[in-house]
């Protein structure tokens, strides 16, 4: 046998035993390691900064997790949300998917329905803490929890304070100010173009739709509206339409426009650009008392499949740590751009101005709730309510005309 | 670098996973096996390249196996693919011997094929464990006041890689261009291909600079600094390229050149960054000579402005023989031998008067300078073919030697 050969049996050899020993180690001697895939939004970057950010969050977590369970590593991993499934798809047929997922909602939902993930072991007493419409944005049609809600990412709105120096109050405001060469930037994604329909009294048409109830007049006719008004809006020349957050907060951040809706989690990288300049308000309501109706996301932490027994309960014990009264506190004070899901922590508003606008979006949103339910819950594709809308702003299609599109679209599926 | 250390190590958290344990073991056991049937020859007359493609549809088969008990096989099935490309791409070897010569195909496939297939293998098992966008994005550190990501870093070191090897094709292509257009000489092609790869290379690396946002007056500083400390520290290595820059650029040296070194003719094969390459046709020796020799020393070329070189040989004949026909003779034979140029006529000159013959050289031009030894050989032997046909003797020094008598001895008288 050559020199080089046996060589390389003992690494072989070397390799098997190592390997052998991490199998049979009970964890008591070596550190639990949780694997997290944190999904990141479409409206983000996956970044070095964004990277950071997420660590230091959950570092700080972690510091009082391991006062509980010293013995304790999370690997944090950063997915782009569009491919998340696709990459856990993968990794599921290896046997590598994480312990835990944060992801939104509806991804939540989609991993849950591609068997992905493992239904989160419902607790009521657990459960107690959720508000039943949170819960119900992550459950689905089998009653089975995708995962456990975290946070909440709200909606509302960003303008620079050197262009625009007070924030719109209501729609006719918005379109007085884009009127006076005040620039304003939309998006065509559904979920941030939603808030419009609250603003415009269509929601309850909307939430009818997707609960399979038939239009009455008067939801259609205010559908109609809204969709007029987007169609409007496109025709107005300081009213610009993009085809993404992202895309939207590019111009912002050029100063080419004075006025965008933008992601609570959004805020802090657009305060380092544009230090006190910026300011934050919630989105516009209309007249008539319409509110405004931000889909705010909710972030769900969410079971990876095959963990290892030790895995799965770190993964459980970590889980229930987040959503505990202190913990969502931490998060909510640390971070200042999501909010606590857990319905026993109170949000000092009065003690920070980005606060109470969060807390207001949340309140907003509610009026929401069920519609983003649905749409969670295998609804249709976003990207076709997004090509129609896409195709309404363009004026491809007639309001009337769009309407029936999307009653068709966002009908329960029979 | 420390974050990229601690991630790599986090993966190993996934060996606490029967399942992933389980693909692994397979995977190594199988490829352990076959490597054992080969080097045994287990299975007799099975041509040895066989055996991989045994071990791949073995590990295909645990792959069946686990899906069929619902167990997790992607990382087995990921391993069977790569070994089996990693094989293809020796038969792609043989494919490819067909079009390349030897040493391009061995250059294409240890430089470019095998490690771009080893690094897109090494991604796709990565991507298993993690995902590449966050790995992409976890700072290694600052340079030159930049912060460097693993994506940078990445990115830059492969295009370094790939200008440095990558940059040799189509160089050729385009001085095979210039040549075509401009009518060049053939060294003249190979120095413009030298100088495009450097150029080439030198774009590269500033592209990447560039690339990574390095602040120009730190890289400045930095190359001021290292200006003094080549002067002192790699005084050798810097002369010797700079040495090699301005001998191709003023064409005296170049590859296809032929030059005298210690009185034999050296072709120039390669004008590396710090040596010369030589081959020396009298054995087949390469010799390497560091650039500034040529720089600082003077060199004999046959052909720094044509290729000819003009021969001689030299030859005796009896004194008995007419001149003007040993002459005539000796030209008329010249002309006659393979690769001795009719133009410059061959001529035939009577030098000295000898000891014993009258010495004659004969001078004629060949084409190929390297080709010298070999044609002297030819037109000597020619000389003595038609001077044996002519009956020309060529003399040689006779010693004639005659035994002298020493003086008789004067027998001794005695003495009074």
């Amino acid at each position: 046998m050559t020199a080089a050969s046996l060589h390389v049996r003992r690494l072989i050899l070397a390799l098997l035993a190592s390997a052998a020993l991490a199998g049979c180690s009970n964890g008591r001697q070596t550190p639990t390691l949780l694997t997290l895939a944190i999904g990141i939004d479409p409206d983000q970057r996956v970044d070095t900064e964004q990277r950071q950010n997420f660590k230091e969050r959950i570092e700080t977590l972690l510091t009082e997790f391991r006062q509980l369970y010293p013995n304790t590593r999370v690997d944090v991993g950063l997915y782009p949300e569009e491919t998340l499934i696709s990459a856990i798809q993968r990794r599921s047929r290896s046997g590598l998917q994480p312990d835990l997922l944060l992801v939104s909602g509806y991804t939540a939902q989609k991993l849950l329905e591609d068997g992905l993930v493992d239904p989160y072991p419902a607790n009521p007493a657990l459960l107690h803490n959720f508000e039943p419409a949170t819960l119900n944005r992550v459950r689905n049609a089998k009653e089975q929890l995708a995962g456990l809600p975290v946070l909440l990412q709200t909606e509302i709105s960003c303008f620079d304070r050197r262009r625009m120096p007070r924030p719109p109050r209501n729609l006719e405001a918005l379109a007085a100010a884009s009127a006076s060469s005040q620039t304003v930037g939309l998006t065509v994604e559904p979920s941030n173009l939603f808030w419009t329909a609250g603003s415009l009294g269509a929601v309850p048409a909307l939430t009818q739709i997707v609960t399979g109830q038939k239009l009455g007049a008067a939801e259609r006719s205010a559908l109609v509206g809204w969709l007029r008004w987007l169609q409007q809006a496109s025709g107005q020349q300081d009213i610009n339409f993009f085809p993404n957050q992202i895309a939207a907060d590019n111009e912002f951040r050029a100063g080419r426009l004075s006025w965008i809706p933008c992601r609570s989690i959004n805020v802090p990288p657009l305060r380092k650009k544009f230090g006190n300049n910026l300011g934050i308000a919630p989105l516009p309501n209309g007249a008539n008392g319409f509110i405004a109706s931000p889909i705010n996301k909710v972030r769900v932490l969410a079971l990876g499949r095959r963990s290892s027994a030790i895995g799965r309960q770190r993964a459980l014990s970590f889980v229930q740590f987040v959503v505990n009264p202190l913990s969502q506190r931490t998060l909510t004070m640390g971070s200042q751009t999501v909010l606590p899901v857990n319905r026993f922590v109170t949000v000092p508003v009065k003690s920070s101005q980005v606060l109470e606008t969060m807390a207001t979006a949340a309140q907003q949103g509610h009026q929401a709730d069920e519609l983003a339910a649905r749409l969670n819950r295998g609804g249709p594709s976003r990207g076709r309510i997004q090509t129609l809308l896409t195709e309404l702003v363009f004026g491809e299609t007639n309001p009337e005309v769009a309407a029936d599109q999307l009653v068709r679209l966002l009908e329960p599926r029979r | 670098m420390n974050e990229l250390f601690l991630e790599v190590v986090g993966w190993l958290g996934f060996l606490e996973r029967p399942a992933v344990l389980l693909q692994l073991v397979m995977s190594l056991a199988v490829l352990v096996l076959s490597r054992q049937a080969r080097q045994r020859r287990w299975l007799g007359r099975l041509p040895t390249l066989a055996y991989p493609h045994l071990g791949q549809a073995l590990l295909a088969l645990v792959c069946v196996v686990l899906a069929a008990c619902n167990q997790p096989y992607g990382l087995a099935e990921l391993l069977t693919g790569l070994w089996f490309g990693w094989s293809c791409l020796g038969l792609l070897q043989r494919l490819l011997r067909r079009w390349l010569p030897n040493e391009e195909l061995h250059r294409l496939d240890t430089r470019l094929l095998r490690p771009l297939y080893l690094l897109m293998a090494a991604l796709l098992v990565i991507s298993e464990f993690e995902s590449l966008r966050d790995l992409a994005v976890i700072p290694l550190g600052q340079l030159f006041g930049v912060t460097v990501t693993t994506e940078q870093a990445f990115q830059a070191l492969l295009v370094i890689y790939l200008v440095l090897v990558g940059c040799g094709p189509p160089a050729a292509g385009v001085a095979w261009l210039l040549q075509r257009t401009l009518g060049m000489s053939e060294g003249s092609r190979k120095a413009s291909e030298l100088m495009l790869r450097y150029t080439v290379v030198g774009l590269g690396l500033v592209g990447v600079a560039v690339y990574l946002g390095l602040n120009t007056t730190a890289v400045i500083a930095v190359a001021g600094g290292l200006s003094v400390g080549l002067g002192f520290g790699i005084k050798e290595v810097f002369s010797n390229f700079v040495s090699g820059l301005w001998l191709l650029v003023e064409g005296s040296v170049r590859p296809g050149e032929v030059l005298m070194l210690d009185g034999d003719p050296c072709e120039v094969r390669q004008l590396g960054l710090r040596a010369t390459l030589l081959w020396r046709d009298r054995d087949n020796a390469e010799l390497l000579i560091p650039n500034q020799t040529f720089f600082t020393q003077a060199a004999t070329s046959f052909t720094a402005s044509d290729r000819m070189r003009r021969s001689q040989v030299n030859v005796g004949a009896a004194y008995h023989h007419d001149p003007a026909i040993v002459i005539e003779l000796l030209e008329a034979t010249a002309r006659g031998v393979a690769g001795v140029l009719p133009e410059p006529p061959p001529k035939a000159f009577l030098v000295s008067y000898g000891d014993f013959a009258i010495d004659y050289a004969l001078r004629f031009w060949i084409a190929n300078p390297m080709e010298n030894g070999g044609i002297c050989s030819m037109v000597n032997q020619a000389i003595w073919h038609a001077f044996k046909r002519h009956q020309i003797e060529i003399p040689f020094p006779q010693q004639v030697q005659y035994e002298l008598p020493w003086p008789a001895q004067e027998p001794e008288t005695g003495r009074d």
